[in-house]
């Protein structure tokens, strides 16, 4: 090789180059609005005069006194908390069903990556239909097991209004861990299941021993990825219930907008958001390392 | 495996059945598109046997379809409250110029992180990966006031730059995984004979990976055209996007539930569409190309 040979593929091997646009997007609309976001906390808008006005740290005080804050952060870890759990559950329960060579399962598959295409808020749309208490098909199908009375409104009655907002979630996430379930469980080698079938182990065991710890990874991806929009639930709340009734479906995204955007208190609405982003930030970077997930 | 017929059976109506449910509510929202008021407000609820009509999409798109299965009352072409034609261009727009967007920086940067060992590599992939836990509230805020500052509120290069910031750590790391799977030898061999790491590129890697690129663009696209919170925040009257305008729906005299499902449903048939086209990759790039098919 010669000098300008390899002078050449060390210039071209420069990677930053390449990166260039990336990181400019990236200080543009991450970095810079973070530090906007963390000066915005420390400032309120004051109506009489229309400007900010520094303010310190009143916001963070008035946030650890918000007792309708520390409810939102209850709501959001009650629906991050529910709905992971019933969509792992669920989806896993409906890859195992649908792990198979089946007349039409292909097509089945296809049908489900339905929901995963639907604007949350029109599925939020959707839902709010189905639940109507006038003319609603989960109102009617309810009334008709006899779980629900007639007079009570799903989405307007506090215990139920919650249990609502999830079901929209539920429809459309579930066959997200389905497809990832499935497409783990195509990957599974065969020879384990094979040997542990001569040993008489049971289909429960196989899949306690061999399944769940062979899928693990898959599994930790999973909880990762929807965790993380779990945890940030906007559209839903915005289109069904708008946090209500009372302040029983308000999340902690909602709550941050809301006052942000309805009550013009633009500091504290910064610093609810920046709230939820330190949350989400710690418990992501600790389950990855505890679940030991990599890119 | 030996199951019996009977398991086999069983199985296969329980699947269907699953799926049957999920796909309910897709069926139902259809179907009140074609629905006049009286048949969406019904009680008991009507499933299946309702009178057709087209109105409700005639009245969203302004047109006139020219028959109406027996109903006879005309629309006005190109007008009326719930004329929605330029809201869908809208989407078009907006979804459409933020993938191109997206995919221009990330191919770039993915091809970087792919194929150059660099100090810091894997910190920058964590740093990528972490943009897409910011809770869009937490964005939406600061950008509300900072596009008010530059004039970017209520325009498309404002929500386009904010799609396609969006849509990055999701590019990025999905064609990353696609470039690593095309073998690394190649480029060597090439940077031997001399060809440019840019000429390798545009020659050998973009048109090896053409079909990741595609998968990755559908989902870019699919992601800015279902987005909500910031199009609903960075917008006002210039421009609204489909999923924020299916809202504005609700009026006081109630909710005209017959346009919105119309809107609605013109809005995922092809999205559906061009999901079917990438099934194969999907998994993948739902998992931001952590798990392969």
């Amino acid at each position: 090789m010669s000098v300008a040979q390899v002078k050449r593929i060390a210039i071209s091997d420069s990677p930053w180059p390449w990166l260039l646009p990336l990181i400019a997007l990236l200080i543009v609309f991450t970095v810079y609005p973070f530090f906007y976001n963390v000066w915005l906390s420390v400032h309120e808008f004051m109506p009489r005069t229309r400007s900010l006005k520094f303010v310190g740290v009143d916001n963070w005080v008035q946030l650890w006194n918000d007792a309708r804050f520390w409810g939102s952060l209850g709501v959001t870890f009650a629906y991050f908390a529910v709905a992971l759990v019933i969509e792992l559950a669920l989806g896993m329960a409906i890859a195992l069903l649908l792990d198979a060579e089946l007349p039409g399962f292909g097509a089945l598959r296809a049908v489900l990556s339905m929901t995963l295409v639907i604007p949350p808020a029109i599925a939020g749309m959707m839902f709010l239909l189905l639940q109507d208490p006038q003319f609603g098909v989960v109102t009617y199908l309810l009334n008709w097991l006899g779980l629900l009375d007639k007079s009570t409104p799903i989405l307007a009655t506090s215990s139920t209004a919650l249990a609502g907002v999830l079901l929209a979630e539920i429809w459309q996430w579930t066959p997200f861990m389905v497809l990832i379930f499935l497409a783990g469980l195509r990957s599974l080698p065969a020879e384990p299941f094979e040997a542990a079938m001569i040993d008489g182990a049971s289909s429960f065991q196989m899949f306690r021993r061999l399944t769940l710890p062979m899928m693990s990874r898959v599994i930790a991806v999973a909880v990762l990825l929807r965790g993380i929009d779990l945890f940030r639930v906007f559209d839903y709340v915005f289109t069904m219930t708008s946090g209500g009734p009372g302040t029983t479906t308000y999340t902690l995204s909602y709550y941050a907008w809301q006052q942000t955007f309805s009550f013009l208190k633009w500091g504290y609405g910064a610093t609810l958001s920046l709230t939820s982003l330190i949350i989400v930030m710690v418990l992501a970077e600790v389950f990855i390392r505890l679940a030991k997930v990599r890119w | 495996m030996n199951q019996s017929a009977f398991a086999r059976t069983t199985r296969t109506i329980a699947g269907w059945a699953v799926v049957g449910l999920f796909f309910f509510p897709i069926y139902f929202w259809t179907s009140v598109a074609f629905r006049n008021a009286k048949d969406i407000f019904n009680w008991p609820p009507i499933f299946f046997d309702f009178q057709p009509t087209v109105r409700n999409f005639e009245q969203v798109f302004g047109i006139s379809l020219g028959f109406d299965f027996g109903n006879q009352e005309a629309v006005t072409p190109g007008g009326g409250n719930f004329y929605m034609a330029p809201r869908l261009w809208d989407s078009i727009v907006v979804a459409s110029l933020s993938t191109v967007l997206a995919i221009a920086v990330a191919t770039l940067a993915s091809y970087a992180l792919s194929r150059m060992a660099f100090r810091g590599r894997h910190q920058f992939v964590s740093w990528v990966l972490s943009t897409r836990m910011m809770p869009p509230v937490a964005v939406a805020i600061p950008m509300f006031f900072i596009f008010k500052q530059f004039n970017l509120l209520d325009t498309y290069t404002g929500v386009i730059l904010v799609h396609a910031l969006m849509n990055l750590p999701l590019a990025v790391l999905l064609l990353k995984s696609f470039f690593d799977d095309i073998p690394a030898e190649i480029d060597e061999s090439a940077l031997l004979d001399g060809a440019s790491r840019w000429t390798i590129f545009r020659r050998i890697v973009l048109p090896m990976a053409k079909g990741g690129i595609a998968a990755t663009a559908v989902l870019c696209f699919i992601f800015s055209w279902t987005e909500f919170l910031f199009v609903l925040t960075l917008t006002q009257t210039g421009l609204k996007t489909v999923p924020v305008v299916s809202s504005t729906f609700v009026t006081s005299i109630g909710t005209a539930w017959g346009n919105m499902a119309a809107l609605g449903a013109a809005a995922i048939v092809p999205a559906f569409i061009v999901i079917l086209l990438v099934q194969r990759h999907l998994v993948r790039g739902l998992t931001m190309g952590s798990l392969k098919q």
